[in-house]
Order: C-alpha cells, then sequence, then structure tokens
C-alpha cells in the first residue's frame, strides 16, 4: 500500500508543472532588432566581412555597399552561399538561419550601415553582371588603361587574372570588387579616380573588365558557382 | 488457475524454457554474499533503461547532419514527455558508467577475478569498452559542439596510430575532416554495432556468472587454489548457499528501485544533456566539454605538454586496457582478502583518486578552440595591407576552411595549435603545404578537402606571416609549385 502511494506521489510530482528540469525549449529567436543583427553578424560573417582593412573578404560594416547592393543580390548570396568561400546561410543548406531570419539580418545591415535612402539598394539592380553582358575585348583595353598600373606585371598589387586566384572567386565576387574597391587597402572603387579614368568606369566598362578577368580563368564558372 | 498451469507446462513440454530458466534463477549463492553485489545488477538495470529509452528516442530523432539538432529540440518540447525520455537516457548512461565502475573496483578490491572467474572479468572488461564507446558514441548524437569536442579528440588519437592513422581516422569520420558523413557512421555505430556487441557481451557474462558461481565474501586466509577451488566452492554452495531468488534478489531489487528512483529525480531535477551549442546565432562562446565519462581525458589532455600527448592519448589508454585484461592472469590464486593485498588496494586507490583529480580538472579548465573563430574573428588589417589578390583569398580560405578556430592570429583565435604570426619564420613554404595537406600532431590533415587552388593560396598566405624587417625571401623554395594529387577533383 505504502509504495503504491509513494509511486503515485512520484507521478504526480513529475506530471506536475514546475519541475526544474523541464527545457525551457529552443527560445523562437526574435530576429527583428537590430542588436540580433548585430550579434549575429559578429558571430557568423564578421570573420570574413567586416570593416576597413580588416577582414579578408568584401567589408559590409561599409555604406559603400548597401548604397548599391540590392537586396536580391545579397540574399541570394546569404542563402546560398556565393563562389568558393562564403558559406549558404539558409536552414535547408546546412546553415543556420530560417528565410525570414536571412531577410531581417538583411534589412537589419541595411539599416545599421547603409546610408539613408537605401532602404531598397539602388543602383546595384542596373549594373549587376546578370544584366549588363560584359566584352573581353572591350575589357582587356579597360583593363591595360584603368587597372594594369597596380595589376599588371609592374604593379605592386599582384595578379588578379592569375588562374589559381581566379579559381577561388566568383564572377559575381570579382564584379563587387571592381564596384566597391577596398579604398583601405589601396584598391579604388568603380566611381574613383583611376589611371586614365579620373570619373572611374562606366557600368558598361565594369561588365567588360570582369569578363576580360574572368576570362583568364581557364575553367568556366558561374556567378554562383559553389566548390 | 489450472488453466494456466496447463498452458505452461504446455509450453514448458515443448520449449523446456522452464528447465532453462529455473537454475539461472534459483542457482545457490554465497550466503554471506550481502549487499557488496548489487552493483552488477545496477548495472545491468541502467543498461535496459538504456535499450529502452534508446528505441524510444531512435523513433523519432533524425541522424542527419542538418536535423539532428532540431529533432532533439522536438523531441524536448513538443514530444509528450519526450525531455523526460532524453534525460533519463542521457543520465542513465553516466550512471551505467559509474555504477560499472563501482562494481569493477569492487571486484577488483574482492579479487574475485580469480580462477576459475579470470574470463568473467575479462567479458566484464569488453563490456567497459563497449559500454564507454556508446557513450562516446551517444554524445556525438547530439551533434551540437560538445560532440565536436568528442571527435576532435577521437580523430586526434585515430591520427596517431602509427601507419594507419589516416585511414582509421577516415573510416571513423568518414572523410577526413568532421562532417555530414560522421553522424551517420558513429548513428550506426551507436544504435546498432555497439548495443549488438553488448548485448553479446552480457550474455557471455552472464552464463560465466551462473556456469563460475558469485565469489563468496573474501576471508583472509580462505586462499584460491585452483586444484581444488572448484571442488570445495560447490560443496560450500550445496551446503551453506542459499538460492539467489528471493535471497540475494530481494537486495538487488531493492538497490534497483533506490537507483531507479534517483536517477528519475535526477533526470526530472537536472533536466536532459544538451544539446548545446549549436549554429545559432545568439549562442556564442560554448565552452565545450566532453560528457564526464570522458572528462578524465580531457583534464589529462589540458594539463599535458603537447609533446607527451601521443603517449597520453594512444599508448596509455592501450596499455591500461591490456593490464586490466592482464590482471587475472598475473595472480589467478592466493589470497583474496584485501588485508592481505595492500599493494592492491593502494593502486585501486590511487587509480580512482586521479581519475577524480583529472575530472575535476577538465570540468574547470577551458579547453582551446573557438568554435565560432572562423566565422566571427576577423582577419587583423596588418595580415590584409599588401597582400596580393591570391593572398587576400588564402585569408578567406583561412577562415572559411576554420583554421581560426585553433590558431590565433594577432591574439585572438583558438589555441589548439600554436598562434601563426610569425610562421614563415619558422617553416618553409614546402613545410607550410606539407603541414595544410598532411596535418600532423592535433590537426587534421586538409588533404583532399582542399584543392590545390585553396592549399595554393593559404600557403600564399601563410607564407606572408612574418615580421615587416623580415623579407619574403626567408621563405625558401617559394617559387615550387604546390604537389597534390587532388588539383583534378575541380
Ligand atoms: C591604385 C592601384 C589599383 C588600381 C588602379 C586598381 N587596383 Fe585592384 N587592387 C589594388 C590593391 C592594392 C588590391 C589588393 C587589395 C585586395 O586584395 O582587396 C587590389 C585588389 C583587386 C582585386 C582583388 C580583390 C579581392 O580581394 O579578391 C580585384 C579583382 C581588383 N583589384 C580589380 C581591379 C580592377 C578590375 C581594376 C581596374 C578597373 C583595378 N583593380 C585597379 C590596387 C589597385
Ligand atoms: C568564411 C568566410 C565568410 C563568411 C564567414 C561569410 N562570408 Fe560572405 N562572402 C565571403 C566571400 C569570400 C565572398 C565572395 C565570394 C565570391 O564571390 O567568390 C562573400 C560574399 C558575400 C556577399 C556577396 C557580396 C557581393 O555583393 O558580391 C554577401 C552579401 C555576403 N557574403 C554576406 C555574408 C553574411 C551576411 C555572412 C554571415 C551570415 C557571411 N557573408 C559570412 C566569405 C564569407
Ligand atoms: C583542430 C585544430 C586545428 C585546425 C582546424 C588547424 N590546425 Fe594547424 N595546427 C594544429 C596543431 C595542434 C598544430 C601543432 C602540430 C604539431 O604539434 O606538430 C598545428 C600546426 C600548424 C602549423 C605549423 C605551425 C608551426 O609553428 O609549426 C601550420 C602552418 C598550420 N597548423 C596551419 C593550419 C592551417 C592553414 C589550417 C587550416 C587549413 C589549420 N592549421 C587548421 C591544429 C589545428
Amino acid at each position: 500500500m505504502n509504495s503504491r502511494l509513494l509511486l503515485a506521489s512520484l507521478i504526480t510530482w513529475l506530471a506536475g508543472c514546475d519541475r526544474p528540469g523541464v527545457p525551457h525549449g529552443a527560445q523562437p529567436v526574435a530576429h527583428d532588432s537590430l542588436a540580433w543583427t548585430q550579434s549575429a553578424f559578429n558571430t557568423n560573417c564578421r570573420g570574413c566581412h567586416s570593416q576597413g582593412a580588416e577582414g579578408a573578404a568584401l567589408p559590409l560594416m561599409n555604406a559603400n555597399y548597401w548604397a548599391v547592393a540590392t537586396d536580391a543580390v545579397v540574399i541570394e548570396a546569404i542563402a546560398h552561399g556565393q563562389g568558393r568561400s562564403m558559406p549558404a546561410y539558409l536552414d535547408d543548406e546546412g546553415g543556420p538561419f530560417t528565410p525570414a531570419q536571412i531577410v531581417s539580418l538583411v534589412q537589419g545591415m541595411r539599416s545599421l550601415w547603409g546610408a539613408k535612402g537605401s532602404a531598397t539598394g539602388g543602383e546595384g539592380g542596373a549594373i549587376s553582371p546578370r544584366v549588363i553582358a560584359g566584352d573581353a575585348g572591350a575589357g582587356a583595353a579597360v583593363f591595360s588603361q584603368a587597372c594594369a598600373g597596380c595589376h599588371g606585371p609592374q604593379g605592386s598589387a599582384g595578379s588578379v587574372i592569375d588562374p589559381m586566384y581566379l579559381r577561388l572567386i566568383s564572377d559575381q565576387g570579382l564584379w563587387s570588387a571592381t564596384i566597391y574597391g577596398r579604398s583601405d587597402l589601396g584598391m579604388p572603387s568603380w566611381s574613383q579616380t583611376m589611371p586614365n579614368r579620373p570619373t572611374g568606369l562606366t557600368a558598361q566598362e565594369v561588365a567588360d573588365v570582369v569578363s576580360f578577368i574572368s576570362s583568364h580563368r581557364g575553367i568556366a564558372q558561374k556567378a554562383s558557382d559553389g566548390p | 488457475m489450472s488453466f494456466l498451469k496447463a498452458s505452461l507446462a504446455w509450453i514448458e513440454e515443448r520449449t523446456g524454457a522452464m528447465a532453462f530458466i529455473a537454475p539461472l534463477l534459483f542457482h545457490h549463492v554465497p550466503r554471506n554474499a550481502k549487499w557488496w553485489y548489487v552493483f552488477g545488477s545496477a548495472t545491468l538495470m541502467f543498461f535496459t533503461i538504456q535499450i529502452v529509452t534508446g528505441v524510444c528516442l531512435a523513433t523519432v530523432y533524425a541522424p542527419s547532419a542538418a536535423q539532428a539538432w532540431e529533432s532533439l529540440n522536438y523531441i524536448d518540447n513538443e514530444v509528450p514527455m519526450g525531455w523526460m525520455l532524453r534525460a533519463l537516457h542521457g543520465w542513465s548512461s553516466n550512471a551505467m558508467v559509474v555504477m560499472m565502475a563501482i562494481h569493477m573496483l569492487q571486484v577488483f578490491l574482492h579479487a574475485s577475478y580469480k580462477y576459475p572467474r579470470e574470463l568473467n572479468w575479462i567479458t566484464g572488461v569488453f563490456l567497459l569498452l563497449t559500454v564507454l564507446a556508446l557513450a562516446f558514441t551517444g554524445q556525438v548524437m547530439r551533434w551540437d559542439q560538445d560532440a565536436y569536442w568528442g571527435l576532435g579528440i577521437g580523430a586526434a588519437i585515430a591520427d596517431r596510430i602509427p601507419v594507419f592513422g589516416d585511414q582509421v581516422r577516415a573510416m571513423l569520420l568518414g572523410g577526413p575532416i568532421i562532417g555530414g558523413e560522421t553522424l551517420n557512421r558513429f548513428y550506426a555505430l551507436h544504435v546498432f554495432v555497439l548495443p549488438g556487441a553488448a548485448i553479446a557481451l552480457v550474455g557471455l557474462h552472464m552464463v560465466l556468472i551462473i556456469k563460475n558461481g558469485i565469489s563468496e565474501m573474501p576471508k583472509p586466509g580462505a586462499v584460491v587454489v585452483p586444484s581444488t577451488y572448484r571442488k570445495e566452492f560447490e560443496e560450500r554452495m550445496h551446503t551453506d548457499g542459499v538460492p539467489f531468488m528471493p535471497d540475494a534478489a530481494q537486495r538487488d531489487m531493492v538497490f534497483c528501485g533506490v537507483c531507479l528512483i534517483g536517477l528519475f529525480a535526477l533526470a526530472a531535477i537536472s533536466g536532459p544533456i544538451g544539446p548545446g551549442g549549436m549554429p545559432d546565432p545568439t549562442l556564442i562562446n560554448t565552452n565545450p566539454r566532453p560528457d564526464y565519462p570522458f572528462m578524465w581525458l580531457f583534464g589529462a589532455v589540458s594539463l599535458l605538454p603537447p609533446a607527451s600527448e601521443t603517449a597520453i592519448m594512444l599508448i596509455a589508454p592501450a596499455i591500461g586496457v591490456l593490464l586490466l585484461l592482464a590482471i587475472p592472469f598475473f595472480s589467478n590464486s592466493g589470497e583474496r582478502a584485501p588485508s592481505k593485498r595492500p599493494a592492491m588496494v593502494l593502486l585501486a586507490v590511487v587509480t580512482v583518486m586521479a581519475i577524480a583529480a583529472l575530472t575535476w580538472e577538465g570540468t574547470t579548465s577551458p579547453w582551446s578552440p573557438v568554435m565560432d573563430g572562423w566565422s566571427s574573428l576577423p582577419t587583423p588589417a596588418k595580415f590584409t595591407r599588401g597582400r596580393t589578390p591570391l593572398e587576400m583569398q588564402g585569408a578567406v580560405v583561412f577562415q572559411y576552411a576554420q583554421c581560426r578556430n585553433c590558431h590565433a592570429l594577432d591574439g585572438q583565435g583558438g589555441r589548439r595549435g600554436p598562434e601563426l604570426d610569425a610562421v614563415a619564420t619558422r617553416l618553409s613554404y614546402d613545410q607550410l603545404v606539407r603541414q595544410v595537406q598532411q596535418g600532423g600532431g592535433n590537426m587534421p590533415a586538409y588533404g583532399k578537402n582542399l584543392d590545390s587552388a585553396q592549399t595554393a593560396a593559404v600557403v600564399a598566405f601563410l607564407a606572408t606571416l612574418h615580421p615587416s624587417n623580415e623579407p619574403d625571401s626567408m621563405i625558401p623554395g617559394a617559387q615550387l609549385p604546390i604537389p597534390t594529387g587532388s588539383a583534378a577533383a575541380h
């Protein structure tokens, strides 16, 4: 009798509500605050994309980027990855974020680092390599005038037509490197003064020079080719 | 009632089941075998709980890298009492290891492994190994950051195996590094191979117990003489023994009942173990830890100078197991009483204390890798200035391939491997290539996981890591092509 009582009280206790062991559950992560964006970015992205001269990939804490980049390109890069070294962050592809989280991340980054008024991303739509077809022949001329001073055989900036290098970067990446530059590292952005291009490059010239550089890859690679 | 009897008799007549079971239940055991002998039964009870809860969990758990963590949270939060199931499985696993250790210690102190029970001991040692392997693979099932720790150590141990290191590692992990395939392998081990082995070994252990009987309490002066022991033991059991059922079984049941209540209380209070940090943006700075059964190993590794790690991680466990297996052969006769075997008692005490101290060390010491270093710690500006595009891509690969989790740059990053700020002054270009491709020490061999362009880039980047007053020409062989067999893969 006694033991039955014990058992009964044990069961009631286990079924009761304040058992300290019950997990509180995966807190549905509130992903709509800028604080969340910042912490998600710091944990997941900052190792590659930072600001100024810091970080080896394109700085994203950077107003120039958000002035040009469209949401579509950014979301696609984050969700599915880009090139060889940008991982896919979508949960369906093994990443940590739901589609909704990726959208809030992008909106959050835009309001943290973008200039006011770039809410949807401006010009990028019109100058994307997906829109303008580049001509490698014309690009060769642009390259020898505007870029070769730094990237040619005598230049100090190193080759950008080295096939080893080109196997690691996508066309989209080349395009972004040319458009945004890295002013802290001495690489001008497309609207800055370059040899023989005092007012920078036109959208067509960017497309041409990218297809010229890309033609040295040797292996065909699409804009968002995975490894 | 008589119908029941009749049907039992019907079955008995055809199967002989009772004739088989009765000796198991009513075999005579020593009268003085009191509370000392309950630990084995308790271990068996925990094992049974593991099987029952494990089968239940397997119905919901998704053994794929993308879903494992999710499915555990689903069990915790959505499945009614699912959290309890996970808590029971987790804590009962720890309890089983502890109970098993106590059982083993008792057998050792009472020298019950002496003639004729050498094989009881040896199957026991194999059971210990199997159960530890189950605990280890079980921690991998959580597929969180602690799992990564366990795998890292496992892989590092496998790496040290001479000649076949690479193959064993690849067999364990399903590739040179920890990936999605790793989980599938460990799942197969955890739910099929190891439980199968454990059940077989438990069966064997039981058969031997029935065959050889349970040893009596050791008495000083009552020495084991192999030539006469069995006959005398059987006589004593016949005249002085008590049937296992109900005499000894009663005590077993009481003890198991107490253990069971303790287990439920522990599960209810402490909740399920893990899953810990997952690639969740809000969980920063998880400090990965192995489960308790391996904490002492973790402590040992964190205390040791790297040079001795091969000895500790590969050779010491192997010697330990061989010693355990050899114990009954060193001394299978003579005194059994602890008071007559002071050296053995001392050995046991020292071992227990060492494991306790190392466990303590393991729980308190920080471990060195930074799990999200690769995605959270940017390449310092001083290492991006003046780099060529290829070298910059190398810096990206350095993050992408998670080198940063183990290697610091400018003081930030993991401490598992050496800081690489000035690595180019220590290693030549081809030594760098070799280190990346073949690994060594506790570093994974990246081999085919990086193609020739990635290797070329990361090595080009590493080759720039030297104080600015030392020129690149310090690096001999800088013009050599990257030797790699994997170039064709891309
Ligand atoms: C004033 C010198 C200079 C000029 C002119 C210049 N670059 Fe650069 N560029 C650099 C430097 C310095 C770097 C190295 C920093 C880096 O890798 O981001 C670089 C890097 C690059 C990269 C690699 C980016 C990366 O990280 O992978 C590309 C691509 C590139 N430049 C393209 C061009 C193109 C196209 C032009 C001509 C339109 C050009 N550059 C003009 C200095 C220059
Ligand atoms: C391991 C380094 C790494 C990490 C971590 C990383 N990225 Fe990237 N990311 C890259 C590289 C490299 C590229 C360029 C790839 C290419 O084009 O070849 C890139 C490209 C991008 C682009 C496209 C840029 C453009 O317009 O061309 C976006 C947007 C981006 N990353 C966002 C993110 C965000 C957000 C995170 C964190 C959730 C993140 N990245 C984490 C390396 C990384
Ligand atoms: C799991 C942790 C880990 C990871 C990940 C890792 N390493 Fe290591 N690495 C080590 C350890 C430990 C050593 C010391 C090896 C020894 O004792 O010989 C080491 C040594 C090295 C060395 C030689 C340093 C010296 O001073 O002798 C280089 C270079 C190196 N690693 C580069 C890399 C690169 C590049 C990557 C990424 C592709 C990488 N490591 C990833 C752990 C790691």
